[in-house]
């Protein structure tokens, strides 16, 4: 009889671990789309086996673990990934928005540029042409419009990132102290022993996103606690301690600090990686890159144009008159002269007899209205290589759109490939860890027969008593 | 490894989502007609394609100009013509009186029509188009020619133009107008040239003193002075004596062929750069035309490439979409 009451207990622990192990298949089946979710499984040992005289016989089983499938390699894989892909994706909205005020379409600034020297082409055929004055100083005015509406444009993208950047960075901060929190859990679990699947899955996922954000990097002490590091090395988690990032608004300017300690230390761009490297790439190099070139266009136009129309003279003798408004000298001596060029530009003439298409005549003389001589001469800049002896107007204006292109080309290309090492990166990852529907089935249906045969076997033990029973009456 | 739903379904999106983007790309060429829509198809068509856009503009300003030029230029051709008629009446008049024996009543007709003719020429040499005196230079605001109210047939002198029964109130510049890159065109003759025989440059220099006028360039003519001086010697009878009254009908007969001359030179000139303009024109529409192609080559989708090429994705896209569908019908749920 003794037999058989361990025989039901054997039973009894079959019955428990098919039950608990078809619970982990629920679980996982429940999951089988969570983002980041690796498959558990139980891990089934037999109980110690008990001596009766000269052998052993087996007591059981029991589920003394339940693991994940992972593989520390493909996870470190897709982190580092996520920092090239946060990186490209983080530029290409930014980009996608210069492209479009760098337009190649029939109306932007080449043509206007254009246009104004072609108004002065048109006045050289008529220059006493009252309209074709107008015309000139009209198109003169477009040409600084548009010089304005860049530079706004410009402007707003600048703030656009700089409004993108204040939401994510608190999204980077809750992320930040989420992983802190996972590292306590984790550490209160398995410091009884268990394994923390859930948890060490959440925490690989929010280091993989704050990669693609911030471009962290990551390592797990010998405590399981997870240490995030800029890529300059400042730290975001120090063991269960969470540092804070924090936008601050400077003016039209926005830095970001970071508050370790009681340390407030600045991020600069040699600390960022991922989307927030991106923008501020963007924000701080690209564009003020491109505005310097605007400004050094407008500058060009508007002393080339006002070098000849100051030795010319309008039709009410006028002369030594600027066309443009010349740019102001710059506050510093060692800021370039065409600084603010773009923004400042404007038509300094407003009488149409003023516009000198007359060469300027040695007085008593007068201006002769047929006089057309610096009208021609004027006319012809838009044709002269006269930006650093190489770039007429428009080729200096067709190299900038040029090279938003390459770098709006080139964002393109490396996104598509960092999002399809992604997606190869994410499938290895899910092929060692995910979760398969047929792999589950097929478990499903072995749990379920062993849970059967236990029950099969417990039945026949109880017979088999209920015959020990019977021998009695 | 194995495949698990989230590879599956994750390798059907980015390969709809490729493809899709593709077709989205190719519908945009295709509805366009333009392959070059964002700097980013294809940066380094960026400056030919500015370029070439800037060019085409300038070619068409200057198929404008050299229209206004050739406007200008048959405008003067036409009063030069009536000028060169009416020389050759002049010289017919003056043929007669020295040839038949004329009564001086039948001189004084003469006389009468010569001074008609006089100003009939004024009339050509203040000839305006579109408001503006052809023969004035730059002063196209000023009537070129007129009456020197201090003229007296006693203190005529060829050497100085302000003892001429005319006087020009224009200035010796010539307009010039850009035809092609680089190249300017005279478009115009200055009355000074045409009428009075002195040259631009000498009138640009300025008189030499103590003269206040100029004289007639060596071989050419004041023609005002010539049809005055014809008229006085007509109504004075005067046929040969150069010291007389015109100077003499003799003398003022080869004035009159070289004024003759003088016209149709400059006529000939002008006639010369307006065939230049002609032909000018001509390589402007050939050079307007081959920028158009390249500026075509450079940012024009192929119609029928991009079509093909819409069908291709076409194709791949259904494809991809009825394999979705067939991933999404196998399960081994039906099986168990």
């Amino acid at each position: 009889m003794g037999g058989l009451f361990t025989a039901l207990n054997a039973g009894k622990t079959s019955l428990e671990v098919n039950q608990k192990s078809i619970e982990i298949i629920g679980n996982n089946i429940s999951n089988v789309n969570t983002e980041g979710y690796s498959r558990q499984s139980a891990v089934l040992t037999p109980y110690p086996s008990m001596s009766f005289g000269s052998f052993f016989i087996g007591q059981g089983v029991k589920v003394s673990d339940v693991t994940r499938d992972h593989d520390t390699f493909v996870t470190n894989q897709l982190q580092e990934k996520s920092i090239e892909y946060g990186l490209q994706s983080g530029q290409s909205n930014p980009l996608a928005e210069l492209e479009r005020i760098f337009n190649i379409s029939d109306n932007n600034l080449a043509t206007d540029i254009d246009n104004f020297f072609d108004s002065w082409k048109v006045l050289s055929a008529n220059p006493s042409g009252l309209v074709e004055r107008d015309i000139v100083i009209q198109r003169g005015e477009q040409l600084a419009d548009s010089f304005h509406t860049i530079t706004n444009d410009l402007n707003k993208v600048q703030q656009n990132i700089n409004d993108s950047i204040i939401s994510k960075v608190d999204d980077v901060n809750s992320k930040i102290t989420e992983i802190a929190d996972l590292n306590t859990r984790i550490f209160n679990i398995e410091i009884q022993g268990q394994t923390a699947n859930s948890a060490r899955d959440r925490r690989d996922m929010l280091a993989k996103d704050l990669a693609s954000s911030l471009g962290v990097q990551t390592y797990t002490d010998s405590k399981g606690m997870m240490a995030v590091q800029l890529p300059g090395g400042l730290p975001l988690v120090q063991g269960t301690e969470p540092m804070t990032i924090e936008a601050v608004p400077n003016g039209q300017e926005l830095s970001l600090v970071l508050h370790t300690g009681g340390v407030t230390r600045n991020i600069g761009l040699n600390n960022l990686g991922g989307e927030l490297y991106g923008l501020v790439n963007i924000r701080d190099t690209v564009i003020p890159g491109l505005n310097d070139n605007l400004d050094q266009l407008a500058y060009n136009i508007s002393t080339a144009v006002n070098s000849f129309h100051t030795t010319g003279a309008g039709l009410d003798d006028s002369t030594g008159l600027n066309f443009f408004t010349p740019n102001s000298a710059p506050p510093l001596a060692t800021d370039p002269l065409w600084l603010d060029a773009a923004r400042n530009i404007s038509v300094a003439l407003t009488n149409s007899n003023q516009v000198a298409a007359a060469q300027a005549p040695v007085p008593p003389a007068t201006v002769a209205p047929g006089d057309n001589r610096n009208a021609l001469i004027i006319a012809d800049l838009g044709e002269t290589s006269l930006i650093n002896g190489s770039d007429t107007f428009d080729s200096y204006f067709g190299k900038m759109v040029s090279k938003v292109g390459i770098m709006s080309n080139q964002n393109k290309l490396s996104l598509g490939g960092a999002e399809d090492a992604m997606v190869q990166l994410q499938n290895l990852r899910d092929g060692m860890a995910g979760v398969s529907l047929d792999e589950e089935m097929i478990s499903l249906i072995q749990f379920q027969r062993g849970f059967e045969s236990s029950a099969k076997f417990l039945s026949t033990i109880d017979e088999m008593m209920a015959s020990l029973m019977d021998l009695k009456r | 490894m194995k495949v698990t739903n989230g590879t599956t379904y994750r390798m059907l999106q980015t390969n709809l989502g490729k493809i899709s983007t593709r077709l989205e790309d190719l519908r945009n060429q295709g509805a366009t007609g333009i392959k070059l829509n964002k700097p980013s198809d294809d940066p380094a068509s960026i400056r030919p394609v500015l370029t070439t856009r800037s060019q085409i503009r300038s070619t068409e300003r200057y198929l404008d100009t050299m229209g206004v030029s050739l406007d200008k230029m048959e405008a003067t051709d036409g009063n030069l013509e009536h000028v060169e008629n009416i020389l050759q009446r002049v010289k017919e008049i003056t043929i007669n009186s020295i040839n038949g024996a004329m009564s001086p009543a039948d001189m004084t007709v003469f006389a009468d029509e010569v001074s008609q003719l006089r100003q009939e020429l004024l009339d050509a040499a203040n000839a305006t188009v579109d408001g503006k005196y052809i023969f004035a230079g730059y002063q196209e605001n000023v009537k070129p020619f007129v009456e020197n109210t201090s003229y007296d047939p006693a203190l005529y002198d060829q050497a100085d133009s302000a003892t001429w029964p005319y006087i020009y109130q224009g200035d010796p510049n010539p307009t010039e107008l850009e035809i092609t890159p680089g190249e300017k065109l005279q478009t115009n003759l200055t009355g000074n040239d045409l009428f009075m025989g002195i040259s631009n440059s000498v009138m640009q220099a300025g008189p030499i003193p103590p003269a206040v006028g100029y004289p007639s360039d060596a071989g050419r003519v004041d023609i005002f002075s010539v049809l005055t001086r014809v008229e006085e010697a007509l109504r004075a009878g005067d046929i040969d004596d150069p010291a007389g009254a015109g100077g003499g009908l003799q003398l003022q007969m080869e004035n009159i062929d070289t004024a003759a001359d003088q016209s149709r030179r400059l006529r000939s000139q002008l006639g010369n750069r307006a065939s230049r303009v002609d032909t000018a024109m001509m390589h402007q529409e050939d050079v307007r035309l081959d920028l158009n192609q390249i500026l075509s080559r450079y940012q024009d989708a192929d119609a029928i490439e991009t079509f093909a090429a819409i069908t291709k994705q076409e194709t791949a896209f259904q494809a991809a979409l009825s394999i979705t569908a067939k991933v999404s019908k196998i399960s081994i749920l039906d099986y168990l």
